[in-house]
């Protein structure tokens, strides 16, 4: 068998950088985490303490669920890089990429340590809230269970079988977690910055945004390169299937999840039909991204307000912390 | 689904599309547009998506509005559209509270929320110059920020101003007699000029405080680092920006004779500041701000250049200040010429503090010659170039310290004899001389030139200009005596000097109606002739002002004294600024101050949300020739607001109009600055905008800017390069590669087929008929010394991709 992405690794292997990467993918990815580097400290979260108290019960139990679940699973992604992934990582480029992501995931564990501590939110209770939330608790479990098979050296990743597992775990890490369970939350804190709430805090999920989509390329890129470099995988139609439903299911657990915090009703500007189609589109994003065909069809994304995420942005600085500079 | 709309009263009915539909027509009534079936279908589509099970009519009303707000940037009609719903909106709900104008005056002035002299005027006459019709010349960015700042509301936060109820109060808050507040409120309803933020907020309440800046001086003493603290608390908590000049305070190390110790320098001292400054900024409509300005000669100065960074000893950083640089051109000659620099202790060094020009630079050398001499206590030397590269370099990572000019601001000072300028104030555009007993206070207005065009768009409108420029020297003149001073030494400064702050907004939007592109040579040109005219009526004015009311108190203190000023007898000492104006442009709905269009889409980050702004006059522009529509609204958003690459466009419009902030050369937009420099007596608060492609230029831009003979500039910005995935338009991260998709899918999905290496190559076979294989390969290495113009090349180009 060749060298590949993913094998069989000791801390003797790879400590040489070449100029002529095998995966120079890598190279830049991490290149552009570099320059995308912020620092929880930029941001004036304390600004935010009168708009916090003035939340209504619904809009502060959605901020503080978001928060919740961003603070426990920031960490879990490290988990999962650190004890599954990363052992696997043969080539010296991808690790400083994965690695930097992992610096990347501290950054926003920070990030969110700090918006607990600034408005006095129930620090353990808010850690918890991944798991005693009902229906957070079946995305996070679908995570936790999955990683679980492949730590601890429980798998062979030199066998087709062992790649297959690899595979898996990457694909419900960096795209199911940090590409759908994610982005739904992330437009929770754009729709407060848009009724003019919350606005230091929404510009570091701004920043974090930023970072994730590079995080998701991470995966991606990972995934297309395993499947490249064992075209066998994809000859399984039954795992290419199984990958496809791994996929929807994370979009079904993310639904009841929303369902249950928006029900009949519209909280922030925002309902649960037009949630629900922009799950939608961002998923079928996900799956033509790694080769499927999509799953809805659905072209135009329904939260319109997104669209002032995609263009360049002022800020007065007087009013709202920036998060346009570069730290490099 | 079924629907349920659980009205005021609690009583519940069944949604009906119809009856929203119903409203929105009657909205668009009266407005010219062209399919009015299709406008109302595309908000009813919006809407449809948005509407939950069970809905309050309140919640529909706002839904309502967000739907339609959601559409704006397809096109201009669905911003009119939302102007009017929001505007219905706001004038029911105050309706309901008062009947009219004077029953909202006379009852807020029983609260005690406006002052009672407001009634002095004919109520009748008043009410009757107030036009409704003005409230369709805002728009829907400028109506909300209206709504969530400036409009009066009451203690449950309700509103109780219509806006031109509002535009009418200010007005009453300046005017002395009828016809000059109805001349004010007229030019102001009519967007043709409007008061900085303080005034709009204040005027005509109990708060009278009119001003937008201070310039305070510490002394090098504790008392005064005390006293000046309080001082700016009390500025601060009225919602002015403050700048403070720090450069008198000794340095680490320095000797204090009282205690037989050594200082712990100025640092610990500027974090007193941001400590105070941010929790006094809190809780109002704006916050309060402070900018510290030091001479870099300080021996500090490598701490100071730091105190913005992230990381590092938490009590040498200052998150919530800004800070600057007061430069004396002898250090920039150093620089320039790279010979090194010379730090010094201001305790050891008094005299170099207020020396200006060749004066500070013989003081300056003749340190310099007792420090190699081994004459002085504290010093240290350092490259020119090394300290100003590491500057920029801090300067481009953290936006701070601004760079500021002491010895072109003291150049033009025109009260010498009053003190020397010693720095100034926050935004950069206030140049007053003050010293520790006297602070510097600027009272500020700004005239929009966008709405001062003529009616065949050939030329600006000079008769209506001059009007409101004789408007506002008189409008800002009264302001003077009925504004409220936080403190002694501010009021004495006014007093003394009357100095007045009049700029100017909507400069890149005129030029636009005019056909002028932002980086010509005759914008400078159009520059120069606006500031000329400007000086000239502002000066009139102010010079038959002192005929009615007599000079500046100084100017008369010192004509009595003998030693007479040289220029004839002026109401102030000082009339010209040219502000940011960051929020009231948004208000007047045109571009900032002097600078160009950010961008032709962007979003704007205010304390009331996040805002999408378009170029409307690119739209019109488009709109004429039958270009506008989705594809090419889409094509502006993927290039980032940029229409200058917009194959579709070439040759149908002219693009040079409608360059982006990044798209001029900061040296055009240094040129355009120091055009409006030449005439205007204080300074103009000009950012520079920085490609990052041009960041190593960063040494010669700001020696330019040197050298051009700007008094300042503000921040720097420099366009960030990583960006996160694009959220609302489709990107391919694929490429080609199959992924999960299998071989018989070897069709590869057609949105993506652009990138694709068979794209490419057709694109590549092209250019080679087209321009020969030599071009070709030299541009696909990249090596050539620009990147190709030429867009079938560009594709090539792999620095273009």
């Amino acid at each position: 068998m060749n060298a590949k992405l993913i094998g069989r690794t000791s801390v003797r292997d790879n400590i040489k950088l070449s100029e002529n990467p095998s995966y120079p993918v890598f190279r830049e990815l991490y290149e552009k985490q570099k320059k995308a580097i912020w620092f929880p400290e930029e941001l004036n979260i304390q600004q935010d303490a009168l708009d916090y108290h003035h939340l209504s019960v619904e809009e502060k139990d959605l901020f503080d669920t978001a928060v919740g679940y961003f603070s426990s699973s920031e960490l879990l992604v490290q988990n999962v890089l650190v004890n599954a992934f990363f052992p696997l990582l043969t080539d010296p480029h991808a690790k400083m990429s994965f690695s930097t992501q992992l610096f990347m995931e501290n950054i926003h564990s920070d990030f969110f340590e700090s918006v607990l501590q600034s408005f006095g939110m129930d620090h353990a209770a808010m850690y918890d809230v991944a798991f005693s939330d009902p229906f957070l608790r079946k995305k996070q479990s679908l995570i936790v269970e999955e990683i679980d098979k492949i730590s601890y050296g429980k798998i062979d990743p030199e066998t087709l079988e062992g790649q297959k597992q690899v595979l898996r775990a990457i694909l419900l890490n960096n795209i199911v977690l940090e590409g759908i369970f994610f982005y739904s939350s992330f437009a929770h804190f754009f729709a407060m910055k848009e009724m003019g709430k919350m606005k230091n805090v929404a510009s570091g999920v701004e920043l974090i945004l930023i970072d994730e989509s590079l995080h998701l390329q991470n995966g991606i890129e990972a995934i297309l390169i395993i499947l490249d470099e064992s075209p066998d995988i994809v000859e399984d139609e039954a795992f290419v299937e199984e990958m496809r439903s791994i996929i929807l299911k994370g979009l079904q657990l993310e639904l009841d999840y929303i369902r249950s915090k928006f029900g009949q009703r519209s909280l922030l500007g925002m309902s649960y039909p037009e949630l629900e189609k922009y799950l939608k589109y961002i998923t079928d994003r996900r799956l033509v991204e790694l080769g499927f065909d999509p799953e809805f069809n659905i072209h135009e994304n329904p939260l319109r307000f997104l669209q002032k995420e995609d263009v360049k942005k002022l800020i007065n600085f007087f009013e709202v912390s920036s998060t346009e500079y570069t730290n490099y | 689904m079924q629907r349920t709309v659980i009205k005021r009263d609690g009583s519940e009915e069944r949604f009906r599309t119809q009856e929203i539909i119903n409203a929105i027509f009657e909205i668009i009534k009266g407005m010219a547009v062209e399919d009015d079936y299709e406008l109302v279908f595309r908000i009813i589509k919006e809407l449809d998506l948005k509407v939950p099970e069970r809905v309050t009519t309140e919640e529909l009303d706002v839904l309502v509005l967000k739907a339609i707000e959601h559409l704006i940037p397809k096109h201009p009609v669905y911003d009119t559209l939302a102007t009017l719903q929001l505007l219905k909106l706001i004038n029911k709900r105050v309706g309901r509270q008062f009947s009219s104008f004077s029953q909202y005056l006379k009852f807020n002035i029983e609260t005690g929320y406006l002052k009672e002299d407001l009634v002095q005027f004919d109520l009748k006459t008043i009410e009757k110059a107030i036009d409704y019709d003005n409230d369709r010349l805002l728009d829907y960015f400028g109506l909300t920020t209206l709504r969530d700042r400036y409009l009066s509301k009451d203690r449950e936060q309700e509103v109780i101003e219509k806006p031109q109820w509002f535009f009418m109060r200010v007005a009453l808050g300046i005017g002395t007699t009828e016809d000059e507040v109805i001349a004010i409120y007229n030019k102001m309803s009519r967007l043709e000029y409007l008061h900085s933020t303080p005034t709009l907020f204040n005027s005509g309440t109990n708060v009278s405080q009119y001003s937008s800046c201070y310039v305070n001086v510490v002394d090098d003493s504790l008392q005064s680092i005390t006293d000046k603290l309080t001082e700016t608390a009390f500025l601060a908590k009225y919602a002015g920006g403050v700048g403070t000049d720090i450069s008198r305070v000794r340095a680490t190390g320095s000797h204090i004779h009282s205690l037989n110790a050594k200082s712990s320098g100025v640092i610990p001292f500027i974090k007193v500041f941001d400590t105070m400054v941010n929790s006094i900024q809190q809780g109002g409509r704006r916050r309060s701000s402070q900018v510290i300005s030091i001479q870099p000669w300080h021996y500090d100065i490598e701490t100071f250049l730091e105190l913005r960074e992230t990381t590092g000893n938490a009590y040498f950083r200052t998150p919530s200040l800004n800070t600057k640089l007061w430069m004396p051109d002898e250090m920039m000659k150093r620089i320039e010429k790279d010979e090194p620099v010379y730090l010094f202790d201001p305790g050891e060094c008094p005299e170099l503090v207020e020396a200006v020009g060749d004066d500070f630079s013989n003081k300056y050398h003749k340190r310099i010659q007792q420090a190699e001499a081994g004459e002085l206590k504290l010093f240290k030397k350092l490259s020119g170039r090394d300290f100003y590269k590491k500057y920029l370099f801090k300067l481009a990572k953290t936006g701070h310290p601004w760079l500021t000019f002491k010895d072109a601001h003291n150049r033009h000072n025109p009260c010498p004899q009053y003190g020397i300028i010693n720095s100034s104030n926050l935004c950069t555009e206030i140049a007053i001389p003050n010293n520790p007993e006297s602070t510097a206070v600027c009272t500020l207005a700004s005239v929009n030139l966008a709405r001062h065009i003529n009616a065949d768009k050939t030329d600006f409108n000079w008769t209506q200009l001059e009007s409101t420029i004789q408007i506002i020297v008189r409008a800002l003149d009264n302001v003077l005596d009925k504004n409220y001073y936080p403190s002694e030494a501010s009021k004495r400064n006014t007093m003394d000097l009357r100095p007045l702050g009049i700029g100017m907004m909507g400069f890149a939007e005129a030029l636009v109606q005019l056909k002028i592109a932002y980086d010509s040579s005759q914008a400078v040109e159009v520059a120069q002739k606006l500031g000329q005219f400007f000086r000239e009526k502002a000066y009139g004015t102010s010079e038959q002002l002192a005929k009615e009311k007599g000079a500046f108190p100084h100017y008369e203190a010192v004509r009595k004294a003998g030693k007479a000023y040289a220029y004839p007898a002026r109401r102030n000492a000082v009339l010209l600024a040219i502000a940011p104006t960051a929020t009231i442009s948004i208000i007047a709905g045109t571009t900032s101050s002097i600078d160009s269009y950010f961008s032709n889409l962007y979003s704007r980050d205010t304390l009331s949300g996040k805002y999408i702004v378009i170029n409307k006059r690119l739209i019109e522009d488009l709109e004429i020739k039958g270009l506008w529509n989705d594809e090419i609204a889409d094509a502006i958003k993927s290039n980032n607001g940029s229409v200058q690459t917009i194959e579709a466009l070439r040759g149908k419009i002219d693009v040079n109009l409608y360059k982006t902030t990044y798209e001029v050369h900061p040296k055009r937009q240094i040129d355009l600055a120091a055009a409006f420099q030449e005439t205007v007596d204080q300074a103009v608060s000009k950012s520079i905008y920085i490609d990052e492609q041009l960041r190593a230029e960063m040494e010669d831009i700001y020696l330019y800017a040197w050298k051009k003979q700007l008094k300042s500039t503000y921040y720097c910005f420099i366009d960030k390069v990583i960006k996160g995935e694009k959220y609302t338009s489709e990107v391919n991260k694929r490429g080609s590669r199959k992924g999960f998709g299998r071989q018989k899918l070897a069709t590869p999905d057609s949105r993506l087929k652009n990138d694709s290496p068979d794209g490419l190559k057709t694109i590549e076979l092209e250019a080679r008929a087209k321009f020969g294989d030599e071009l070709v390969d030299e541009v696909k290495k990249g090596n050539q010394e620009t990147c190709p113009t030429d867009p079938l090349l560009a594709k090539l180009c792999p620095s273009c991709e």
